[in-house]
């Protein structure tokens, strides 16, 4: 359905290029599950704008973003649009700054159904009231005339949830969706974004930071550092048997609840200057198994991991 | 809402009052009086002209009397230096003068302004950006005192095209030189401001959740962006109104218009009291009323200041 080949994203910068995605490719297929997981600056969020053409404007993309077969990086901004929200949904990050507080929540929801259905107020608010019950609001009859100001932010992610199903598209991009909300507000939404998932058969990738949250939701997950894929697998296999180190040092770096006395690893240094394209492994500088061979080649990927040195093949 | 409103326009009350009351003593501090002239006039015929505005009696006494004929009979009392004429004479002549080339002059700022604003900020960092940004400091920065002759000069002298000054009951052709010498500067600003808010507004993140709706440019720009966009052009706009229907010094001694601008000028070489206390009391209504408007205003585009009011 979406598959992503060879994908580039480099921004211009008052001081000089930074290469925030690096030859990434990967392909979603309908009604799955997909994380897409790393730390922040890893590019995560970039390639959904991508897929979503909605990257600034100083950006340069290469590569194909194929869905069903049509390049949207070639795609005019009248295709991006019709492809927007009726086929392609997005869940952005922080539900307090992204809805409008000028507007009523019914007007945000009906304004969609109107423009990419052609449908009349009275039935896209028929449609705003049954996606606003899906996503468990309660009176929402009385709460479509109020404004994002009046809700909480955990209602208020689940109105933006409800924006991007209301064209019921094949596939939503939750971009970090709970990392702004409380923990026990957390587990509601990805109940509700899991719900919604198999209810609708829609293809999920959910971009996080949070490898609990990957853990209880998704399929396959995909690991980015530096802007490139380390590791993709089965998320039971990758949990299980990380084979690149640098699964296997934010894996460690989780707090486990059956064992507290477990002690927490931290992944030494920091996070790699983007501003050239990587000529070695982007890890390599923190890796604990890193030789020299790994500060001099890039590893390509090869049976779902980047890495000269795998794991499973040192023990 | 209507609570609110009800509340502010009691305020209006005792903050005129202290108002008045400091004008009035401040104004009788400064050396000299209406009556006062090179040649001083004979002790007799001084008690005479004193006596006749009431001017021999206490301050308190006058004071007292000017605000009982304000609210018994909405009489702000004679002038002292122009004879026969009361004060709401003078205003009456000259008020609707000024209220009318300010209030087309706040037309043309506006309907100018915010548009120029909105269309740099869509090109921004493009060709129409810089040309407008460009224009807009250089108008900000063009004295009206120059502009206003170089207006004359060219319509006037070399086209002949309006009239150089005058008024004539207020036919347009009077009306458009001083309403474009006392907005453009005022205009300027208003394109500045609503370029800068516009490119905030289309940076934020609830734009970009609508451009992920797949919503045209034109929906994004005129039902997403276009409100909060004017805020600020809002506030900035309350006060400039004002000033801008109470009317210039400059464009009425200029354009020879016969506004209240002249008057207060007037009034104030020649110390003549009631009419600049007739003038400020004007100011400050106006004030009032622009400064609730603009809240209304607020109110009205911003839920959550409509949240805060009822």
């Amino acid at each position: 359905m979406l598959s992503v080949e060879n994908l580039h994203i480099r921004f211009r910068t008052g001081d000089g290029m930074v290469h925030a995605v690096n030859d990434v490719s990967f392909s979603v297929d309908t009604s799955s599950r997909m994380a897409v997981v790393g730390e922040s600056g890893s590019g995560k969020s970039q390639i959904a704008l991508a897929v979503m053409g909605l990257l600034a404007k100083n950006a340069e993309v290469d590569g194909r973003i194929l869905w069903n077969g049509q390049d949207l990086l070639a795609a005019s901004p009248r295709e991006m649009n019709r492809i927007r929200a009726q086929e392609i949904g997005i869940i952005f990050q922080d539900p307090m700054s992204s809805l409008n507080p000028y507007m009523t929540i019914e007007r945000q929801l009906t304004e969609i159904v109107e423009h990419h259905e052609g449908m009349s107020r009275r039935d896209a608010r028929a449609r705003a009231l049954e996606v606003m019950d899906a996503v468990r609001i309660p009176d929402a009859k009385t709460r479509l005339r109020a404004y994002p100001h009046e809700f909480s932010g955990g209602m208020r992610q689940r109105i933006v949830i409800a924006m991007a199903l209301m064209c019921r598209p094949s596939l939503i991009l939750a971009d970090e969706p709970t990392t702004a909300l409380d923990v026990t507000v957390q587990a509601q939404i990805m109940q509700l974004l899991q719900d919604v998932q198999s209810d609708l058969g829609t293809s999920v990738v959910l971009i996080t930071h949070d490898l609990g949250v990957v853990a209880g939701f998704c399929e396959d997950v995909l690991v980015l550092y530096g802007g490139r894929i380390m590791e993709t697998a089965r998320t039971d296999t990758l949990f299980d048997r990380p084979s690149h180190p640098y699964t296997r040092g934010l894996l460690r770096a989780v707090p486990n609840i059956e064992d507290p006395s477990d002690t927490l690893i931290a992944i030494p240094g920091s996070p790699p200057n983007q501003h050239r394209f990587p000529q070695a492994c982007p890890f390599a500088p923190r890796c604990t198994d890193a030789v020299d061979t790994c500060r001099e080649t890039l590893p390509q990927l090869r049976d779902g991991r980047a890495c000269l040195r795998p794991i499973e093949e040192l023990t | 809402m209507l609570n609110y409103t009800l509340r502010r326009l009691l305020m209006v009350i005792p903050t005129l009052l202290i108002l008045v009351i400091f004008a009035f003593y401040l104004m009788r501090l400064a050396p000299g009086g209406p009556f006062t002239s090179e040649r001083p006039l004979p002790p007799a015929v001084m008690a005479n002209v004193l006596e006749r505005y009431g001017m021999d009696e206490p301050l308190y006494v006058q004071l007292w009397t000017y605000i009982k004929n304000i609210i018994c009979c909405f009489d702000f009392g004679p002038s002292f230096a122009q004879k026969d004429r009361t004060v709401n004479d003078v205003i009456a002549q000259g008020f609707p003068v000024t209220l009318t080339y300010g209030f087309w002059s706040a037309v043309f700022v506006l309907m100018l302004g915010v548009p120029l604003g909105i269309i740099a900020a869509l090109r921004h960092n493009g060709f129409w950006d810089y040309t407008m940004t460009g224009l807009a400091i250089f108008s900000q920065i063009f004295p009206n005192f120059v502009l206003a002759p170089l207006l004359v000069l060219l319509f006037t002298l070399s086209w002949g095209l309006l009239p150089g000054g005058g008024w004539n009951g207020g036919q347009w052709q009077y009306i458009v030189m001083p309403a474009i010498a006392l907005g453009t500067s005022y205009m300027a600003s208003v394109a500045r401001l609503t370029r800068g808010s516009m490119l905030e507004v289309l940076g934020s993140p609830y734009i970009r959740t609508a451009r992920a709706k797949g919503l045209p440019e034109r929906t994004i720009i005129l039902r997403h962006a276009l409100k909060p966009a004017l805020l600020p052009t809002l506030t900035y706009m309350g006060p400039v109104f004002v000033y801008m229907i109470t009317g210039s010094v400059f464009v009425d001694v200029f354009f020879s218009t016969g506004g209240i601008g002249q008057d207060f000028i007037d009034g104030a070489y020649s110390r003549d009291y009631s009419i600049l206390l007739g003038l400020a009391i004007l100011y400050a209504v106006l004030t009032f009323a622009l400064t609730l408007a603009v809240d209304l205003l607020y109110a009205w585009i911003d839920p959550k200041v409509r949240a805060g009011l009822s």
